[in-house]
Formats: C-alpha cells, structure tokens, sequence
C-alpha cells in the first residue's frame, strides 16, 4: 500500500470518528446517562416480573376455581 | 457447542411436553383405573405423545430461524403456539373421540363440559399459560444450550 493510500485512509478514519479531547476525556460527563439507561433497564425487567408474576398468580387461580381444566392444560402441554 | 443449533433447537423445545407427558399419563391412569372415570387413555394420549413434542420443538427451531431476520421474544413466540396447537388438537381430538362438539358446549374426555362461552377465556388462559412456559422454561433451556 502507497503512503498516499495510508494516508488517505487515515484522514477517512479521522473523518468517521468523533474527535477526541487533548487529555482524553470526553467532552461532557456520561455516567448520568449510562445511570438512566440502567434505570430504565432495571424498571423494564421490574414490571416484566410484576406482569409475569400477575400472570402466574392468574393461571393458578384459574386452575383452582376449574380444577376440571387440569387434564386440558396437560393434554395440550 | 458451536455445531448443529437447530437440533440442539428442537431438543430444547421438546423438553417440556416430553417431562409433562410421565404426568398426564399418572393423572389418566388414576383417573380410568383408579376412579373409574371412563376416559379413553389410548385415544387422549395420541396428541400429547405424537404431536405436542413435535410441535414444541419444531417452533423452537422457527424461534430459532426467525432471529435472524424478525428478532422477537421467545415469550410472545411461545404465546403464539396455541393459535396453531387449538385446532390441531381439537381436530385430532373430535376424530378421535377424545372430544365431542354437542348443544351446550364441547364435552372432553367424556366426562368434562365446557360451555362455548368458555371457550375464548380458555384460549386466552393457554395464550398465558405457553408464554410463561417458553419464556422461563424453553428461553432458559435456549440459553443453556446456546442457541439464545
């Protein structure tokens, strides 16, 4: 490869990424918005569980008050 | 464990019908020999035997298939299922005489009626019921397996 090549290929990576200060650290403070992300994460699973477990408690309810459901569900499990 | 995804696909479907089915068996067996309820246990065995397995595992490798192109939660594939399984086991159920369409309501097993009215409720409830079943037991066993 030519050193004009090379050359051309460093300016197009300079090019594609973004900048990066003198001392390396980033221009503004990411840890705030890693924080939210993981907030948001962590109440996403949170009501999943709720939901599932809602669920759950629903079925084994039905199951209870139809106990003649039992050999249906099994017939089709 | 790099090779052969979608066998290891269809061995990770076919988990739960195949340790459900020593189960129903036990629940037939007392309910014709020991309670003397006339409940055809060959006739009713066929589907979860022949066919419910082979179902599970055969949508676990479109489960499978399907991330490439459509990623979706396993939970919602699994609850998809019974769209497919309901009329298959009605059907083989009806020509089996396991299941009888009458008046009132659809009487299975010759013993248990369930009114019409029921029958959308009972639709929903298995919606739920395959949902929590792919999601935490068929999902695990995926990852177990890596093919999650």
């Amino acid at each position: 490869m030519k050193e004009d090549e090379l050359g051309g290929l460093k300016g197009l990576l300079r090019e594609a990424l973004p900048p990066v200060s003198e001392d390396g650290v980033p221009e503004r403070d990411l840890w705030p918005a890693m924080l939210r992300r993981m907030d948001a994460k962590a109440a996403g699973s949170q009501f999943a569980l709720w939901f599932d477990g809602a669920l759950l408690a629903g079925l084994a309810g039905v199951v209870v008050v139809f106990p003649k459901a039992i050999p249906l569900l099994l017939y089709y499990l | 464990m790099k090779t052969h995804p979608y066998l290891r696909a269809y061995l990770a479907g076919i988990f739960v019908p195949t340790l459900m089915l020593p189960i129903l068996l036990t629940v037939f067996i007392v309910a014709r020999i020991g309670m003397q309820i006339p409940t055809p246990i060959e006739q009713v065995m066929i589907f979860p035997m022949a066919v419910v397995p082979s179902l599970f595992g055969l949508w676990n490798m479109a489960y499978l298939a399907s991330q490439v192109r459509l990623p979706h939660a396993i939970g919602l594939h699994g609850a998809v299922l019974p769209l497919l399984m309901a009329p298959i086991g009605a059907l083989v159920a009806t020509s089996l005489n396991v299941m009888q369409f009458s008046a009132n309501g659809l009487t299975w097993f010759q013993t248990c009626n369930i009114p019409y009215a029921w029958v959308a409720p009972g639709f929903v409830v298995a919606m739920a019921a395959y949902y929590l079943v792919w999601k935490y037991v068929v999902g695990t066993l995926n990852r177990v397996l890596g093919i999650a």
